[in-house]
């Protein structure tokens, strides 16, 4: 049986924005692995394809060198398409069946399970045509699963999700390199450090009320504090980070200060002190020192965000802090106020206020106003700059993409434009 | 009607916080009228507004003296159909 994921199931992507700019839904990440790790664990495919937005799919096949749009993977095996932003866990549909089109409440299509002999009916010229044929000549069943449907979701859930996967998982032990000092609290069991993982002297990892992960050659020096649930990715450094509970960081990310029930990418840096609590953290993002984020308000209400710049959505959460977009740069000194969103490409200069809640991707916030600043030639020249100092490469296809993400993004960012000009003229 | 060059010296004026008659068009905005990047990028937005043109930001900031500039930007005005006193 093929797997095949597809974006555009998800009607409301803009939901997962600013982080579902540059990659498709199933490339966030929540717990220990990303919501594809967990889709593909759970069904257990004998192979994937991806459809994703056509402005990422170079970038993506690069990524993933598997079938991405690709027509041909609708055809000839067993096929289980599945909504991306359907939890994993739940998933427990029988890989074998009678072909099936599983619809949520609201019509949206949730799985579509067809059989190889069925496929031959449908029209795959495309996976949009291919979709409508399946929902037209397949019989249409209502089934009711959990999906996230913001990213708030994910970063509420991070802790809980830790801990289940650390118990399927199955692992503990320290097979890395512990020098002494080291204390560990809570039960041994619940700590694994993977091999060639450096845990220096004076670190304390507190697994009393959840598990601890420190995968593959991370490096914990002194005086950090990991608290569980806990997943630090493969070659992460923590500077003497106060490394809360409920956090999971990605691969070669450099943490220090304080992070609580934060979800980070890879290759991003937060490496002086600040506070970052309930905030989801794009790749190749860089907080300068002593940015601080609120995750909560003074009167304890829920928080709301704004995706689109305009409208305010009650989270339902009284704790929620920042998003933040891919290669994002805050100058030190940055306050975000709670349940602030800042886009994809951003430079932030920090004016000792908290910023504005919505800041658009691409955007130069200067002087407390937003402006063109040295355009997105610059910014692409510094996000070269920062993915060659770990030997990662920017490729035309990148720039192709972001080109897209500025083109989608103008109107709300002219808008700001605008906006500050007129602070300006005053 | 002012004149470019008028009005691009009464704007770097108005942004670095100088006389508009200290101003000479061979005056680097860095090196002679000690313009900070931020200020630059404020010379630029403030141009658009005066002129009420788009300006490449690469192109616009690579712009070096005030005298390029207001080459610089009477070139912009005529290709985008703006009038203006040269």
């Amino acid at each position: 049986m093929r797997l095949i994921l597809v974006d555009s199931l998800f009607e409301a992507r803009s939901n997962f924005f600013p982080l579902a700019f540059g990659r498709p839904l199933w490339e966030l990440r929540v717990g220990t692995s990303s919501l594809a790790g967990k889709l593909i664990s759970r069904i257990q495919p004998d192979d994937t394809a991806y459809f994703v937005p056509d402005y990422m799919a170079d970038v993506y096949r690069a990524q993933v060198n598997k079938p991405v749009n690709a027509p041909s993977a609708l055809v000839g095996d067993d096929l289980m398409l599945v909504n991306p932003v359907v939890k994993a866990g739940d998933f427990k549909v029988p890989a074998k069946g009678a072909s099936e089109i599983g619809l949520d409440e609201r019509g949206m299509i949730i799985y579509a399970r067809i059989s190889r002999n069925d496929v031959k009916r449908l029209a795959s010229d495309d996976i949009e045509t291919f979709i409508t044929s399946a929902k037209a000549k397949l019989p249409n069943v209502t089934c009711k699963l959990p999906t996230w449907n913001y990213t708030w979701d994910l970063i509420l859930a991070n802790g809980e999700l830790i801990i289940s996967e650390f118990a399927a998982m199955g692992r503990n032990g320290f097979e890395g390199s512990l020098e002494d000092p080291v204390a560990v609290r809570g039960s041994r069991k619940d700590v694994y450090v993977a091999p060639g993982v450096k845990v220096h002297p004076m670190v304390t990892i507190d697994a009393e009320h959840g598990p601890v992960y420190i995968d593959e050659r991370a490096e914990i020096h002194p005086f950090s504090r990991i608290e569980g649930p806990c997943y630090i990715g493969k070659d992460s450094i923590l500077l003497g980070a106060k490394c809360r509970e409920g956090n999971s960081i990605g691969p070669c990310c450099r943490i220090g200060g304080e992070v609580e029930e934060s979800i980070i990418h890879g290759y991003s840096n937060k490496y002086h002190d600040g506070f970052i609590g309930h905030s989801y953290v794009g790749e190749w993002v860089n907080l300068g020192a002593l940015t601080t984020n609120s995750d909560l308000k003074n009167d304890y209400s829920n928080v709301s965000v704004m995706l689109d710049g305009q409208r305010a959505i009650d989270t339902g959460s009284t704790k929620v802090g920042s998003l933040i977009g891919d290669h994002t740069k805050t100058s030190i000194g940055t306050l975000l106020n709670t349940g602030s969103y800042l886009g994809a490409m951003a430079i932030i200069m920090a004016t000792g206020k908290p910023l504005p809640k919505y800041i658009s991707s691409f955007a130069w916030f200067i002087e407390g106003i937003v402006t063109k600043g040295f355009g997105k030639g610059r910014l692409y020249e510094t996000a070269k700059t920062a993915m060659s100092r770990r030997k990662c490469e920017w490729t035309p296809a990148m720039e192709a993409m972001w080109d897209a993400v500025f083109d989608m993004t103008a109107p709300e960012r002219n808008k700001a434009i605008k906006k500050g000009r007129m602070t300006l003229v005053k | 009607m002012a004149t470019v060059e008028e009005r691009v010296k009464a704007i770097t004026a108005n942004v670095l916080k100088m006389n508009a008659d200290e101003i000479n068009l061979e005056d680097s905005f860095t090196a002679d009228l000690g313009a900070e990047s931020v200020q630059s990028i404020e010379l630029v937005a403030m141009f658009e507004e005066e002129f009420g043109i788009e300006m490449d930001e690469d192109a616009a900031l690579s712009v070096q003296t005030v005298g390029d500039a207001v080459e610089f930007i009477a070139a912009v005005c005529r290709e985008q159909g703006v009038d203006i006193e040269e």
